[in-house]
C-alpha cells in the first residue's frame, strides 16, 4: 500500500472536522475508511478496509507457522470486529492506519495463542493498552513525520537485518526464539535488531 | 494518563525490551510491568509508537494470502453483535496506579495478602498466569533496607510508591530498572514514605550474606 498523504482530492470535508488542523490528519485511503467506519458505520468503507486488509492480517496469522489456516481465518475475524468496534478511537494524526490494524492484530494473536495453550491469565491484550491521551500539535506533526519515514526506511534495510525484525514482529519470536531458529548466538539477534533500530531511529531524527 | 510531570521518570526500559513489548512477544508478566511504565512515560510511549509502526510497515509488506468471501460475510454478520465489556476502575482504586495495575491489585495495598520476609520488607505476590514469571509487590518500610542480594535470572522493577536507592542510582515513581544475572545489589527504601514496587522476577531472589541465606528457601519462585 502506499500513503498517498498529499492527495488531498477526494477527502469528505463533513467527516471528522475536529482532526482537520493545520499539521494535516492523514489522507490516505485506509485512514479515511477507518474515520467513515467510526464516525458513521460505514459498512462499504469497513468493506474496503477488509478486502486490503485482512489477507495481510491472514498472512500475518500464518507466518511463523504457528496457527492453522482455520485459525488463522478466525484471527482475521476477531481482528475485523475490533476494527469494526475500535474504529472511533483511531486518530489519523496520531497513527497510520496499518500501525493501528497491526497493534490490534498483534493482541488478538497473542490471545488466541493464550486461548490455544490454556494460558489462564485475568489479563487480555487490551488491558496494555494506555488511555489515549492528548498531545499538542507538534508532538503529532513529529510522531508523523517519523512514522511515515519508519515506512520509507525499511525498505533500505540490510537483510540480516530485515530478516529478523520479521522474525520478531510477524512471527511473533522472542529475540531468543529467533537466535535459535536462525542458529545465531542470543547476542548476535540482539545487535541486530538494535543496529536496525537504531538505524530507522537515526534516519528518522535526521 | 498519570499526572507525573514526564520530566519525573529518569530510568527506561532498553530499547530491545520496549521492541519485544511492541511486538507482543514478552511473557504477560514482563509485559504489564513494561505497559505499567509505558503509563508513566511519555518518552517510551513515543518509542514504542514508532517501535509499533515497524509492524505496521512489516504488515504492509507481506504477501497477502487469500481470504474466503464467506469470512467478509460472517464479520458482516456480526458487526451489531453486543461490544465486550470493558473492565472500569473501581471507585476506591488508587488514580495514580496505572489501570492494568489497579485491575490485578483489585482495592488497596492493605486488602493484599502481604508475606513479611524481613523487618522492612513484605511481598504479595499476584495472579497473572505467567507460568515463567513471579509477578510481585515489594513493600520497603522507609529507610529499609533489603539484604544484599542477586538474582540467577532477570528482574524487572518499577517503583509505584516512595522510592529506593542502590548502588547504581536513585529510583522515583515510574521508573523502571532491569537486573540480569548475579550482580548483586542492596536497595534501601527512601526516607519520607513507604516504597511500594512491582518486580517480574525468572528466578528467584538469593540473599548472599550467611545471616541472611536462611531466608533463601522462602523465596522461592512463585510463578503464575
Ligand atoms: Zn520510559
Amino acid at each position: 500500500m502506499t500513503e498517498k498523504t498529499n492527495s488531498g482530492g477526494t477527502s469528505p470535508a463533513n467527516v471528522s472536522a475536529k482532526w482537520n488542523v493545520p499539521t494535516g490528519r492523514r489522507t490516505d485511503e485506509w485512514s479515511e475508511a477507518l474515520v467513515l467506519v467510526g464516525d458513521s458505520q460505514d459498512r462499504a468503507a469497513f468493506t474496503r478496509f477488509f478486502r486490503h486488509f485482512a489477507p495481510l492480517i491472514k498472512a500475518f496469522a500464518l507466518s511463523g507457522s504457528s496457527l492453522s489456516a482455520a485459525h488463522a481465518d478466525e484471527l482475521v475475524q476477531e481482528v475485523m470486529l475490533k476494527v469494526w468496534q475500535k474504529a472511533g478511537g483511531f486518530n489519523p494524526e496520531k497513527a497510520a492506519a496499518s500501525t493501528w490494524v497491526y497493534t490490534i492484530a498483534r493482541n488478538c494473536r497473542t490471545d488466541m495463542f493464550r486461548r490455544l495453550q490454556k494460558f489462564d491469565t485475568p489479563l487480555a491484550s487490551d488491558d496494555f493498552e494506555l488511555e489515549s491521551e492528548e498531545e499538542e500539535s507538534f508532538v503529532v506533526l513529529h510522531t508523523r513525520r517519523g512514522s511515515e519515514r519508519v515506512r520509507e526506511l525499511m525498505g533500505d534495510l540490510p537483510p540480516d537485518q530485515a530478516q529478523i525484525l520479521g522474525k520478531v514482529y510477524m512471527e511473533g519470536k522472542s529475540h531468543s526464539e529467533a537466535a535459535a531458529e536462525l542458529d545465531l548466538p542470543l547476542g548476535t539477534v540482539k545487535s541486530r535488531v538494535r543496529l536496525a533500530i537504531q538505524k530507522l531511529q537515526a534516519l528518522m531524527e535526521a | 494518563m498519570l499526572r507525573i510531570k514526564k520530566d519525573m521518570v529518569h530510568h527506561h526500559p532498553p530499547t530491545d525490551i520496549l521492541t519485544e513489548h511492541a511486538s507482543g512477544v514478552l511473557s504477560v508478566a514482563q509485559s504489564a510491568c513494561v505497559a505499567a511504565h509505558l503509563s508513566y512515560c511519555q518518552r517510551c510511549r513515543h518509542t514504542t509508537e514508532r517501535l509499533e509502526d515497524i509492524g505496521g510497515a512489516q504488515l504492509e509488506r507481506l504477501d497477502p494470502v487469500a481470504v474466503g468471501e464467506s469470512v467478509l460475510d460472517r464479520v458482516l454478520a456480526r458487526l451489531e453483535d453486543p461490544e465486550p465489556l470493558r473492565y472500569a476502575r473501581s471507585e476506591a482504586s488508587d488514580t495514580r496506579l496505572p489501570g492494568l495495575l489497579d485491575r490485578l491489585i483489585n482495592g488497596d495495598y492493605a486488602d493484599l495478602v502481604w508475606k513479611r520476609v524481613t523487618q522492612s520488607l513484605s511481598i504479595s505476590y499476584l495472579k497473572t498466569g505467567d507460568a515463567l514469571h513471579e509477578f510481585a509487590l515489594y513493600r520497603i518500610a522507609e529507610g529499609g533496607r533489603i539484604p544484599e542480594h542477586t538474582h540467577g535470572g532477570s528482574e524487572m522493577t518499577l517503583v509505584l510508591q516512595g522510592g529506593f536507592a542502590d548502588e547504581s542510582g536513585e529510583y522515583h515513581p515510574g521508573d523502571f530498572v532491569i537486573r540480569e544475572g548475579w550482580d548483586k545489589h542492596t536497595p534501601v527504601a527512601l526516607e519520607g514514605e513507604e516504597c511500594i514496587c512491582l518486580a517480574v522476577l525468572d528466578a528467584p531472589l538469593r540473599f548472599t550474606r550467611l545471616r541472611h541465606r536462611w531466608l533463601n528457601p522462602l523465596l522461592k519462585l512463585r510463578a503464575g
